[in-house]
């Protein structure tokens, strides 16, 4: 129990300094997350983007930015501590404890930037095609799309971690 | 809506509880601590932020629901055709 509420601690201290990180990041200082998003979404949309200093990333032929508030991070955030909670029954020493935490993180950010890249493509493809005579506005748009594809990015992420948690040997029986 | 799908409601709400608090944890709770209630486009975000994971999590139990639905028919007219060529 106390070595949970350790992991819980740790696991609220990564997710405050990704945050701070991300509240005093410049788009440059994101590269980590955003060049590989953007090299995916421009894989997905047949697309280029070209790293535009402090800027973001950039498609001259779609005139389109993925800038700072595009990088995914609060997904991520939600993503690791969302994972830590469905893997916490796993934590029993200091070895599960980190081994829990890593992959919590890892996952995280491996599925933010799959996620985040159809997110952009999405978008890209919306803003292609206006919807005539919408109640909603492009940026309502933009938003529900982003809410959805966020949320059901975390449905599937969950999904597929009690599968896999399902198939690892239970707790107790790892050698 | 009959008794099943309201079932199927609401074990899709439980079962997607953890992401949808996570969720709401990140986009609403902490930009809530950091006193952002007091800014009208935040308010805006977050009414959306809201409704749309709870609407999405009822229109997949819909889609699901209909296709459900859709197969069975499907399943069912298949085999009184098979019980048509019958002898």
């Amino acid at each position: 129990m106390k070595m949970k509420l350790w992991v819980l601690a740790a696991a609220v201290l990564i997710a405050f300094a990704i945050k701070r990180h991300y509240a005093d990041a410049r788009a440059d200082d994101l590269e980590w997350i955003l060049s590989p998003t953007a090299q995916l979404a421009g894989a997905m949309t047949h697309t280029t983007f070209t790293l535009q200093p402090q800027e973001g990333y950039f498609s001259r032929d779609r005139l389109f930015l993925i800038e700072k508030s595009c990088a995914g991070i609060n997904f991520m955030v939600a993503a690791f501590g969302m994972l830590m909670l469905a893997l916490l029954h796993r934590v029993g020493s200091g070895l599960s404890a980190a081994r829990v935490l890593g992959v919590s993180l890892l996952a995280s950010y491996s599925a933010a930037v799959p996620v985040n890249a159809v997110r952009i493509a999405i978008a890209m493809w919306l803003a292609a095609h206006p919807v005539a005579r919408s109640t909603f506005s492009a940026a309502d748009v933009h938003r529900f799309e982003g809410i959805a594809v966020y949320f059901g990015g975390l449905v599937l992420l969950y999904e597929l971690a009690q599968r896999l948690n399902r198939r690892v040997a239970p707790v107790g029986q790892t050698p | 809506m009959n008794r099943v799908p309201r079932t199927r409601v609401a074990h899709a709400f439980r079962r997607t509880a953890l992401p949808l608090a996570s969720y709401y944890a990140v986009t609403l709770a902490v930009p809530l601590a950091n006193g952002a209630a007091q800014s009208g486009a935040f308010v805006e975000h977050a009414l959306a932020v809201l409704v749309v994971p709870p609407v999405a999590i009822i229109l997949a139990c819909t889609v699901h629901t209909i296709a459900h639905a859709l197969a069975s028919a499907c399943r069912a007219a298949g085999a009184s055709r098979r019980c048509c060529r019958l002898p």
